[in-house]
């Protein structure tokens, strides 16, 4: 049987289980849906069963990059200034503290285990150990939903998780972006060489000229079907753009959807289009990030372990560490930051990112460490974040009115 | 006029993009011109509107001019990565067509269908294969050659030169959101005719095989393979549409994401079983719509959605392959085989119309939405190349050029037929599709209007 016709097949099998059996596990045990595929991606992939050979896996190449842009696009929307202004700028400090924390300290052990363990000379580390840094920055949203659901409110942690999320996502995402540019491998057909930063620029520059000419472009078309054609058309030539340049797509896609909903009247419409889109590109963007898995030829395990505990240290250290520092503690708890140990697709995508990227060092080891963190956290990152938020709510269920309000 | 000035703009921006692509290692530009290309032909069929154009002429000038022939932007080699996305707007195509036909709407318009559709074949075969024979010292395919083997050679075109485009129609009809009986006869005959046309052609290619021998190793497929090929369609297509439908009464979840699943599988499924994809998802279509008692519209329409900007892409591409240079070598003979084919459509439609009592509108207007082509005509032709390399080519390079002008003059008569017959909404009152029907004009649920995402 071919490979694509069992592609075809698995997704469907997959999707079905997924929503016969994880449906109903979400709602009982708090279980999110979504690593299932990456294992099956694994399962199909060059390293068991071959279905999805190298071959194939290049012939849907351009779909593996439309899913990155796809994704990317998504955090994109949820940079509207004007929504963003109306949030405290206490919550921005506690966000920005610890994805910041998470990157730098995840960043820095992974650096000593690059140089130390491995034995890369002098700066070599630095790549996969930022890279590395930004994929551990990221957090699971799926789980906010789900245990908000459970709980039939949203209470104020929720709330600033949804923020710590998307401003972790962000950072990681930016972190990549400008990594790639940085890495760039060079060797254009210009008289003479492009710089790194002219590549930071010329990333960023395709993300904010596409967006703003892409609102021009939209107008005010309200029409669900003409705007999907259109968002369509946008991020495919964004994403083109990236990865015809060897930048990252999911870095410009973000910078294109975030200046298209800053500058569009149809702000609304074109986040409600992108989500409406959004679960089948997150179901091939899982199955191939499983199936491009590949053990790395150096020793993997310590990198990858340290990587999930320095990860697990920081997310919890740096987040309890944010809220002291900002007098948030005690709404907050001592525990948020456990809320933010899971991880989902998008810490998938940046390390699929990188390990596309022709100038990477190391990639397997970078992609095994995003690939292991999914596997364990993101079935348990609904329960992870319950397990946070639970007693503060129980907390204010049982304070006296007053004292809540 | 904004879009098409922002259209400018990114071509700019991509000529300034292109000396920054590296020289070495892995660079793809496809999804590059993949996305330019739904824009500009999402553009070019806005800007086609205006000016009383159907969208999907638009599209096709669209990749006209920015492919090969003209701006170069889209090359021959995007145009091959890009084909999988032809091969699922096929496939949506075809089961979209099927699902629109309804058992008991065929059982009471079969007469008039038949007879307009017999009489039409007939008349273009005829008149196509008399011109070629009249003709044949300027036609390169024929030059040379005894009578009895340009009989033949004449007849194997003339079996593809009759063949319509199901294509060209469903995208009108969802774009135009006509219905009517124009719309649904014109829509009857072209499917029929591709089953016809398929089994008509691979009696005439074993008859050539006999009578002028083929150089190549492989003469082109027996008869066993055709019927298989037909054969075989009927029975994929009908287990799809039963899996369809099973799917459609216990799951009925996610159907944008199923509508792409399934357009995919029927494809791939087909190549596999080495049987017509277009006939095995247009019999999928139909089983579900006539086979299931709540009927496929709710699925249609995730479907609808799903296809509009492969719509887009699969016309921008056919337009792409139109190479203007091949054309203008042979565009005498073409435009007189093009002329001819047009006439004795019309001709034939008129008669038959007038032999089995159909509609006055019936008469004057389905020859309308049956001159233009693609699709199968493409695949036959490549056949034909296969089994009679040299002679073959030379018969695809005519082949193409035809295809090219009814490509483009076909959509344009055929929303003409739908305007003037009055089944789509030129203003107020008319009696057009209204948004949430089908093509029936039966009303959609609430719920099936709702988008299909999560």
């Amino acid at each position: 049987m071919s490979g694509p016709l069992l592609l075809i097949l698995a997704v469907a099998v997959a999707y079905l289980a997924a929503h016969v059996a994880f449906d109903w596990l979400a709602r009982r045990f708090l279980i999110v849906s979504g690593a299932e595929y990456l294992v099956l991606g694994i399962l199909l992939g060059p390293q068991i069963a071959n279905v999805l050979s190298s071959d194939v896996m290049e012939g849907f190449s351009p779909l593996i990059t439309l899913s990155l842009g796809w994704v990317g696009a998504i955090v994109g929307t949820q940079f509207h200034i004007r929504s963003l202004v109306r949030v405290r700028a206490l919550s921005y400090r506690v966000a920005f503290g610890e994805a910041l924390l998470t990157l730098t300290f995840v960043g820095l052990v992974e650096f000593a285990v690059m140089h130390f363990w491995l034995g890369m000379p002098d700066w070599e580390g630095v790549a996969p150990a930022v890279a590395l840094g930004a994929i551990a920055a990221v957090s699971a949203p799926a789980g906010i939903g789900v245990v908000a659901r459970h709980l039939g409110r949203r209470v104020a942690l929720l709330r600033q998780l949804e923020l710590t999320t998307a401003i972790d996502a962000l950072v990681g995402i930016v972190a990549i972006g400008v990594l790639l540019a940085l890495r760039h491998p060079g060797h254009v057909a210009l008289a003479r060489p492009v710089t790194a930063t002219e590549w930071v620029v010329i990333s960023l520059a395709i993300g904010v000229v596409g967006g703003a000419l892409f609102e021009l472009f939209l107008g005010r078309e309200r029409d669900e079907d003409r705007l999907f054609i259109s968002l369509a058309g946008a991020i495919i030539l964004t994403s083109g753009a990236a990865v015809f340049l060897h930048l990252s797509p999911i870095f410009t896609a973000m910078v294109m959807s975030a200046t298209l909903v800053n500058l569009s009247p149809n702000r609304e419409e074109i986040v409600r289009t992108l989500h409406a889109s959004e679960r089948p590109f997150y179901f091939v963007l899982l199955i191939f990030a499983g199936a491009s898995w590949e053990p790395s030829l150096r020793a993997w395990v310590i990198p990858v372990v340290l990587y999930l505990i320095a990860r697990a240290m920081s997310k919890t250290g740096g987040a309890r560490l944010a809220a002291r520092l900002t007098n948030t503690l005690p709404a907050l708890g001592m525990h948020w930051g456990r809320a933010l140990i899971g991880q989902g697709p998008l810490a998938l995508a940046l390390g699929l990112e990188y390990l596309r990227h022709p100038g990477a060092i190391v990639p397997s080891i970078v992609f095994t460490a995003a690939i292991a963190a999914v596997l364990l956290l993101d079935f348990g990152s609904a329960w992870l974040i319950h397990s946070a938020v639970a007693p503060l709510e129980k907390d204010q269920r049982t304070a006296p009115e007053g004292a809540t309000s | 006029m904004r879009r098409a000035l922002i259209l400018v703009l990114l071509w700019g921006g991509i000529q300034l993009l292109r000396p920054l692509e590296a020289t070495h290692g892995v660079s793809s530009q496809t999804l590059l011109v993949f996305g330019f290309l739904i824009l500009a032909a999402y553009t070019v069929g806005e800007i086609a509107t205006t000016v009383q154009l159907p969208k999907v002429t638009g599209y096709l000038a669209a990749g006209l001019l920015f492919g090969p022939s003209a701006l170069g932007v889209v090359s021959l080699h995007a145009i091959a990565d890009l084909a999988p996305v032809s091969r699922l707007a096929v496939a949506l195509i075809a089961f979209l067509a099927g699902a629109e036909l309804r058992w008991s709407e065929l059982r009471d318009r079969a007469r008039p269908l038949l007879t307009m559709l017999g009489t039409e074949l007939l008349l273009s075969f005829a008149a196509i294969m008399t011109l070629l024979v009249v003709a044949r010292a300027y036609i390169p395919f024929l030059t040379g050659l005894l009578l009895p083997e340009t009989l033949v050679l004449a007849a194997l075109f003339a079996a593809v030169a009759i063949v319509h485009s199901p294509a060209v129609v469903m995208a009108l009809l969802t774009e135009t959101r006509a219905r009517g009986p124009v719309a649904r006869t014109t829509l009857g005959m072209v499917l029929v005719a591709d089953i016809v046309v398929v089994l008509l052609f691979s009696g005439l290619l074993a008859l050539a095989r006999t009578a002028v021998p083929s150089t190549a190793s492989s003469g082109g497929p027996s008869f066993g393979l055709v019927a298989w090929e037909i054969g075989g369609s009927l029975l994929v297509g009908a287990a799809l549409g039963g899996a369809i439908a099973l799917y459609m009464r216990f799951v009925k979840r996610e159907l944008l994401m199923f509508a792409i699943v399934v357009a995919f599988f029927g494809s791939e499924i087909s190549r596999l079983a080495h049987v017509e994809a277009l006939l095995t998802l247009l019999v999928a279509g139909f089983v579900v719509e006539n086979g299931t008692k709540q009927g496929a519209a709710e699925l249609l329409h995730a479907m609808e959605r799903s296809a509009a900007p492969v719509f887009v892409v699969f016309f921008a591409l056919a337009g792409a392959a139109i190479i203007v240079r091949d054309v203008l070598l042979i565009w005498p003979i073409a435009v007189a085989i093009v002329v001819v084919r047009a006439l004795a459509i019309r001709f034939g439609c008129q008669i038959g119309a007038r032999l089995s009592r159909a509609g006055d509108v019936e008469r004057r207007y389905v020859w309308m939405g049956l001159v233009a082509q693609a699709g199968v005509a493409i695949g036959l032709v490549a056949v034909i190349s296969e089994a009679y390399p040299e002679r073959g080519s030379q018969m695809a390079t005519l082949f193409l050029a035809v295809i090219a002008i009814n490509q483009l003059l076909g959509p344009v008569l055929s929303r003409v037929a739908l305007k003037r017959s009055g089944e789509i909404e030129v203003g107020p009152g008319a009696k057009g599709r209204e948004p949430g029907e089908d093509v029936r004009g039966d009303k959609l649920t609430p719920a099936t209007q709702a988008p299909s995402g999560p």
